[in-house]
């Protein structure tokens, strides 16, 4: 079968492949490789450009505000991690337990998860809006109308008010992946351990706990990387504001390159965004794959 | 990995099996913690919907009721004085040119990838695996320059590209562990008689791959609909703008008209609902299997 065939096969497989890698290496591979060039460079205008070595990183990393800007970045992605993990373990493993509504349940909490982002950010910014918002008011029912205080221009408050945000728009995936995860245990195992306690606990601990930390790698490499994605939010909530609170590394690459037309910096922080998600998910994906043989 | 794949198959069998003595304060706890998370995704798309048909004045002093009359002509003037009808169909346009492209250039991939062996296929597959680590935000400044050096800026068809270019290394990563799977006999015969390899993708490995480029399909589209910084930066002529670029604007043009405002995001917002109600268990599925994968 193969002899007949093969000669004409190197071109099939030319034919089949190049396209494709034309559209990737031309759009995806080539202006990372630009970017590179890029942050080497400082613009005196558009067509006047000097070539600066690394200067534009000693800058960067000369910047307190580069540094506050992964300080931030660490916060979102540990903050957002750890809400997704929680929140999505407890509603995961009630739905499974299909009490009556879990279905609507199940639709509803995916709803945020399809929703333009930007429209999910204005929607949160005209809830704690002071203007016309919900929770002015609803702090006045419940008595608390003098501590409100609008969140967004505060800058403790404001990166918090961030991370539940991206919380409450994404925990649905999460609360699908423990769903799946609970309905995928063996049940009988499951039914033992809830009618005898004691070993129970001790089944529960085996099966749970290493499902829970399962889905919980997953999570933590997806906010570790998405967490280098977060602009969208970032951008319609606060355009990392007040005062850098909330500026995440592509906010603070925008601001740079887009703001101050400082394109050479802003390609530093790029290939810095980079550098970080390569890194990040090469090592988890040793480090677990490790853990997992043994 | 498997864990999503096997959940609904989990599900059905779970449905009756599944009544084990819970107490029932627990049963009420679980029920309440279901209900508040469900009210807490809700409430704010209700008070969105209400707000968006309440006078000015009715928002700041009727906040939790219904509207006394409802105010349906702020849709109009949304709809007509915002020019989201345009800004959808641009993002229409945008997001088909984004699918053809990304499921043409990754399906023939994943197919000499599942299909052939050649000598550069391990490193040509890592090599485009890899692209799952680039986040869009390191390469948008060169694509930026380049664009503007092209003249491409306000090019829908080259913001199409670019969103597809991103999508192909998870795409070819879904569809080339989906083609693995099809047995092989099929094309065995098929080459005895005389058939093409073109011929056998096109209507053996395309049609048994239906499920897999559907999945792709929809993270492509819920991304490349969604998305915000590429195109803000793209797009600048307001006849090409798309629809999270195009409620920004919107929104800045109506900062102060908070009822038009907030009909403006539930119309923005119809398209992602109307696209979950006709898919909602496929794209649970697919952005929970992204999610993993990714």
């Amino acid at each position: 079968m193969k002899s007949g065939i093969a000669k004409g096969r190197g071109r099939v497989i030319a034919l089949f492949i190049i396209p494709g890698l034309l559209v990737y290496a031309i759009l995806v591979l080539y202006p990372l490789i630009q970017g590179f060039a890029l942050s080497t460079e400082r613009w005196v205008t558009v067509v006047k450009r000097n070539p600066v070595g690394l200067d534009n990183y000693r800058r960067l990393f000369n910047n307190s505000l580069f540094w506050n800007s992964l300080k931030v970045t660490l916060q979102f992605m540990v903050g957002t991690t750890f809400l997704q993990v929680v929140v999505g373990f407890f509603l995961g493993y009630f739905l499974y337990k299909q009490m009556k509504g879990y279905r609507f349940y199940k639709t509803l909490y995916f709803i945020p998860v399809v929703l333009m982002t930007v429209a999910v950010g204005f929607i949160w910014n005209n809830i704690l809006s002071p203007s016309f918002g919900l929770l002015k008011p609803f702090m006045n029912a419940i008595g608390l109308g003098e501590l409100y205080f609008p969140p967004l221009a505060d800058p403790k408050l404001s990166l918090l008010t961030l991370i539940l945000t991206e919380a409450w728009r994404v925990v649905g995936i999460q609360v699908m992946m423990f769903y799946a995860g609970f309905m995928n245990m063996p049940q009988d195992v499951l039914e033992m351990a809830t009618i005898d306690g004691a070993s129970g606990i001790k089944l529960i601990w085996h099966m749970v706990i290493p499902l829970v930390w399962d889905i919980a790698k997953m999570v933590i490499i997806l906010q570790l990387t998405g967490s280098l994605r977060a602009f969208d939010l970032v951008y319609v909530m606060t355009k990392g504001g007040p005062n850098h609170a909330t500026e995440l590394l592509p906010m603070h690459m925008f601001v740079h390159a887009f703001e101050n037309f400082n394109i050479g910096i802003g390609s530093a922080v790029a290939v810095c965004i980079f550098i970080l998600s390569m890194f990040f998910t090469v090592l988890l994906r040793v480090l677990m794959k490790r853990e997992s043989l043994q | 990995m498997n864990i999503v794949k096997t959940a609904s198959y989990a599900e059905k069998s779970l449905a009756r099996k599944h009544r084990k003595p819970v107490s029932r304060g627990s049963i009420i706890a679980m029920q309440l913690v279901l209900a508040v998370w469900g009210l807490l995704v809700l409430l704010p798309l209700v008070w969105l919907v209400l707000s968006s048909l309440k006078t000015q004045k009715e928002l700041t002093y009727n906040v939790w009721g219904l509207p006394s009359v409802f105010q349906f002509k702020n849709y109009l003037i949304a709809w007509t004085r915002g020019y989201l009808g345009r800004f959808m169909l641009n993002s229409v346009y945008t997001t088909a040119v984004s699918i053809i492209i990304s499921v043409a250039c990754s399906t023939t991939i994943a197919y000499a990838l599942s299909r052939f062996n050649f000598k550069l296929k391990k490193p040509l597959y890592y090599l485009i695996i890899a692209g799952m680590m680039i986040p869009i935000h390191s390469a948008v400044i060169p694509l930026y320059v380049t664009a503007m050096k092209l003249d491409m800026m306000n090019s829908r068809v080259a913001l199409g590209f670019i969103y597809a270019a991103f999508r192909i290394p998870i795409s070819v990563f879904i569809l080339e562990s989906f083609m693995i799977s099809i047995p092989k006999e099929l094309e065995e015969c098929a080459i005895i008689d005389g058939c093409s390899y073109p011929r056998i993708f096109w209507s053996i490995i395309l049609p048994l791959s239906r499920d897999g480029i559907l999945t792709i399909t929809i993270l492509t589209s819920l991304t490349s609909w969604n998305e915000l910084l590429v195109s803000m930066l793209m797009l600048g002529r307001p006849e090409v703008k798309t629809l999270p670029i195009g409620v920004m604007g919107f929104i800045a043009e109506f900062a102060s008209q908070y009822t038009l405002l907030c009909a403006g995001l539930v119309i923005a917002s119809v398209p992602n609902i109307i696209f979950y109600m006709l898919l909602q268990e496929r794209i649970v599925k697919g952005m929970t299997l992204g999610a993993v994968k990714g």
